[in-house]
């Protein structure tokens, strides 16, 4: 008997609508969970407390060295910037919290998986048409 | 309520004794949107819903600096996919063991989730998007589901068009062979 199974063709209409639903009024209910949630954090963020003199010692010597650590960040930037590099190194990075947000966004595009030989040629390939202006169509037959 | 524009947003917020008004605008303007693209990302509904948090919390403290380089579309799907992409690597962390597969715990999650409501075609599709690398499996979520245009992409992703339409031609040929195969 020949069976034949069903098999998502990724044309399909169908298929390019998500297949996810949430739970009824969510979306009505969302915007004043997050305002309870901000006012929470907000009123539990900030304590207020007396500085005293040792305190204020210490806050004076932690501020002369964060300087300190800033102005040798700047000129390790500015001195990577000058050897041409187009990225300052992680570690600066971190250091001067600098594009903190987006970290994991070029970790994610700087990894990939390895490509096999085709896929790298493909890869290639594609780039070089892209930058043509060639039709993705035309691309991808 | 009507509906403010970016601009407005934007003005709303910097005007003192105005911001809550003005990110309750942002919220329910920009919430379905960048919901259904950190699920798509994260699967399951209530990490979806914590991971919305995070990034809507994000915006309220960052907001008031917002210098509109970009548009205020692709800053916040920016901070969506960082923040869902902070997520599943806290969530691999977490549950790393040589013994634990993440991409078939994922694929549990998926069949176990009661907001899950495709049909056994597309539970097929969504589990061959999840044997995708990250990369591919963000572009080709954009791309395929919501239609982006690769310029709009590349300023979110902050890649080439060309990287962006190589990484997208990788995914579909490796899903389709994985539907293939099935």
């Amino acid at each position: 008997m020949n069976m034949e199974r069903k098999k998502p063709d990724l044309q399909q209409e169908a298929l390019k609508n998500h297949p996810f639903g949430v739970p009824e009024g969510y979306f009505d209910s969302f915007p004043d969970r997050l305002q309870k949630r901000i006012r929470e954090e907000e009123s539990s963020s900030v304590p207020v407390r007396k500085i005293g003199k040792t305190t204020r010692i210490l806050a004076m010597a932690a501020a002369v060295m964060a300087a300190a650590l800033i102005t040798t960040s700047i000129i390790r930037f500015i001195s990577n910037s000058d050897a041409g590099g187009l990225y300052p190194d992680l570690a600066l990075l971190e250091q001067m919290q600098v594009f903190d947000d987006d970290r994991y966004l070029y970790d994610m595009m700087e990894e990939s998986a390895p490509l096999d030989e085709d896929e790298a040629f493909a890869s290639q390939a594609i780039e070089y048409l892209a930058i043509n202006d060639v039709e993705m169509d035309l691309i991808f037959e | 309520m009507p509906e403010w524009n970016d601009r407005e947003i934007i003005q709303g917020f910097k005007t003192p004794g105005n911001e809550e008004r003005a990110f309750n605008h942002l919220v329910t303007c920009y919430q379905k949107r960048l919901y259904w693209h950190i699920r798509k990302m994260v699967i399951v509904h209530d990490d979806a819903d914590d991971v919305l948090q995070n990034t809507m919390i994000k915006v309220w403290k960052s907001l008031a600096g917002f210098r509109a380089e970009s548009g205020l579309y692709t800053w916040l799907y920016r901070i969506a996919t960082n923040e869902a992409l902070s997520f599943l690597k806290q969530k691999k962390k977490k549950a790393f063991s040589p013994w634990v597969d993440m991409d078939a715990q994922m694929s549990q999650n998926l069949v176990a989730d009661p907001w899950f409501t495709g049909d056994e075609i597309q539970l097929k599709l969504q589990q061959a998007i999840l044997k995708l690398p990250d990369k591919q499996r963000i572009v080709f979520n954009m791309k395929y589901f919501d239609h982006m245009k690769y310029g709009e992409m590349s300023e979110i992703l902050g890649t080439s068009v060309g990287a962006l339409k190589a990484s997208y031609h990788h995914a579909v040929k490796k899903i389709e062979t994985l539907l293939e195969d099935d």
